[in-house]
């Protein structure tokens, strides 16, 4: 009876639920089983961070919240309802660098996920404006992605993200290309965005740093098949400085998760 | 950009000089002038030549068959290309093949062409598409796999139907691969018609060329080889120009 779903209690806007979630790669010659039984709860506007070896199937799991790929065997949920195809609406995803698209300027790319939708050209101008703003990119809007910095196409890449205003951003290792300096500035400009807008984070990285950096929770996978070995709260105060890096908490953080990652290297 | 000014003048200088030593050898009768008219000759020949109603309607009788065998050959040529370039499989199986035949030299099959739909307009329109459509299916291929997988991901990602995958990705990242193949088929196109049109053929401008050179006519000759030449520079540099806008994105 159709009606009853009416009554499910719907979970509030931005929490991710993933619950017994596998994932079996069928190849001609053998099964690969990528995810094993990954269970997991996302409280909306936290910030999580996902680390794990190549391999460990942590960006497999973020396409599967994004509704870009479809799980095996367990279900997921965001804001309460399966994914079973990309919903712009919900979820927002920054992908890893060369995303944009090159013939577009910055505020066409932006504006792209509206465009779809048929969004009027002066409304869609205005929130590319608000969103490319929000980013610190204020004024770059006629400008093409090869005439942006790396940390710059980024920024535009997160805007996109934003300017359908989901509740959850899930981010596939965006600041993987950039150099260490434009990393570390991206992320200090990444949480002052996320706490501007109060948006649901998944972000996948293989840095150790950047995810206790930027963390409220981490999620340490292992190695095929994926499954989480630990998963940590991060009790540093916000808003996180540069001289945490140094700190004992912080230390004892990153060598908690160095040893699960070592173990199953 | 004065170096940019400088190997302008460097091209026009080369232009000019050999209008010049042309002029020269025949002027001065190093090569006999009966073979080569001089250059001054040949152009104002050229001027009277398009003058002529029988010129103009050999010229018209060629651009419609060009024009034709073009329009045939792009779209069918892209759709083949395309179907090849989605399937994986059929990638795999058709590609060697088409770089086969398109090693043949398409001037064997003239014959052919000529046995199968006679002398006249359909065998010219056809031999000009049997010219260009190779070259546009293979152009077509290179071009669908010029299309980024990130990009696709990113459309997918954002809910594009895939009307909108095609209109909003795959054009726009085809698009400078997609010219520059027109304007290499067209080259393909326009020597496969004027070819056709030397070999057999009762009107077209590639037949007043052939009948001038067998006539001995040097002047007429050379004044349509230089109209042709100009014909076709002209073509390919206007492409070339809407390429160079289109693609200013491409670093």
């Amino acid at each position: 009876m159709q009606p009853l779903a009416n009554i499910t209690p719907l979970k509030p806007a931005g929490a991710i639920e993933v619950r017994n979630v596998g994932q079996i790669f069928k190849t001609t010659t053998q099964d690969v089983v990528a995810l094993e039984d990954v269970s997991l709860d996302v409280r909306p506007g936290r910030f999580v961070v996902l680390v794990g070896p190549s391999g460990c199937g942590k960006s497999t799991l973020l396409m599967m919240m994004a509704g870009l790929r479809q799980q095996t065997s367990g279900t997921i949920t965001i804001s309460g309802a399966p994914i079973p195809e990309p919903d712009p609406n919900r979820v927002g995803v920054v992908f890893q660098e060369a995303s944009l698209f090159p013939w577009l300027t910055a505020e066409e790319n932006v504006e792209f996920p509206l465009a779809l939708r048929g969004v009027t050209k002066s409304d869609r101008r205005a929130r590319a404006q608000d969103a490319l703003k929000l980013v610190g990119l204020d004024g770059f809007g006629k400008r093409h992605p090869h005439e942006l910095s790396g940390g710059m196409k980024q920024r535009v890449s997160i805007a996109r993200g934003l300017v359908q205003d989901p509740p959850v951003l899930l981010m596939d290792e965006p600041f993987a290309a950039l150099d260490e300096q434009t990393r570390m500035t991206m992320g200090d400009e990444l949480l002052r965005i996320w706490a501007a807008t109060g948006k649901t984070v998944v972000f996948v990285t293989h840095s150790l740093t950047e995810a206790v950096y930027l963390a409220d929770e981490v999620i340490v996978m292992s190695p095929r098949p994926g499954r989480i070995v630990d998963h940590l709260q991060v009790p540093l105060p916000r808003p996180r400085t540069y001289e945490m890096l140094s700190g004992d908490a912080f230390g004892s953080l990153r060598d908690r998760i160095w040893r699960h990652i070592r173990k199953s290297a | 950009m004065q170096s940019g000014l400088a190997v302008k003048a460097a091209r026009i200088a080369i232009v000019v000089a050999l209008f010049a030593i042309w002029e020269i050898l025949s002027r001065t009768g190093i090569v006999n002038p009966r073979l080569l008219p001089s250059a001054s000759d040949t152009l104002s020949t050229l001027g009277e030549l398009l003058q002529r109603a029988s010129v103009r309607k050999d010229l018209a009788v060629t651009a419609t068959e060009v024009v034709t065998a073009f329009a045939l050959a792009v779209p069918v040529g892209a759709l083949i290309g395309f179907l090849i370039a989605e399937n994986r499989y059929f990638a795999e199986v058709a590609k060697p093949l088409l770089f086969f035949a398109f090693s043949i030299p398409k001037s064997i099959f003239l014959p052919m062409f000529i046995l199968v739909f006679g002398v006249g307009f359909s065998q010219k329109v056809g031999f000009g598409f049997f010219s260009t459509i190779f070259i546009v299916i293979m152009s077509t291929t290179t071009a669908v796999e010029s299309v980024k997988v990130e990009h696709l991901t990113v459309a997918r990602s954002y809910g594009a139907t895939p009307v909108q995958t095609a209109f909003r990705v795959y054009l726009p990242s085809m698009l400078p691969v997609l010219l520059e193949a027109l304007r290499i088929s067209m080259i393909f196109n326009l020597t496969g018609v004027i070819l056709a049109e030397m070999y057999a053929s009762r009107d077209g401008i590639g037949h007043q060329i052939a009948t001038w050179g067998e006539n001995f006519q040097m002047k007429q000759l050379l004044a349509g080889v230089v109209m042709i030449a100009a014909i076709a520079i002209a073509f390919n540099e206007l492409v070339r120009w809407v390429e160079t806008r289109c693609s200013h994105w491409r670093t």
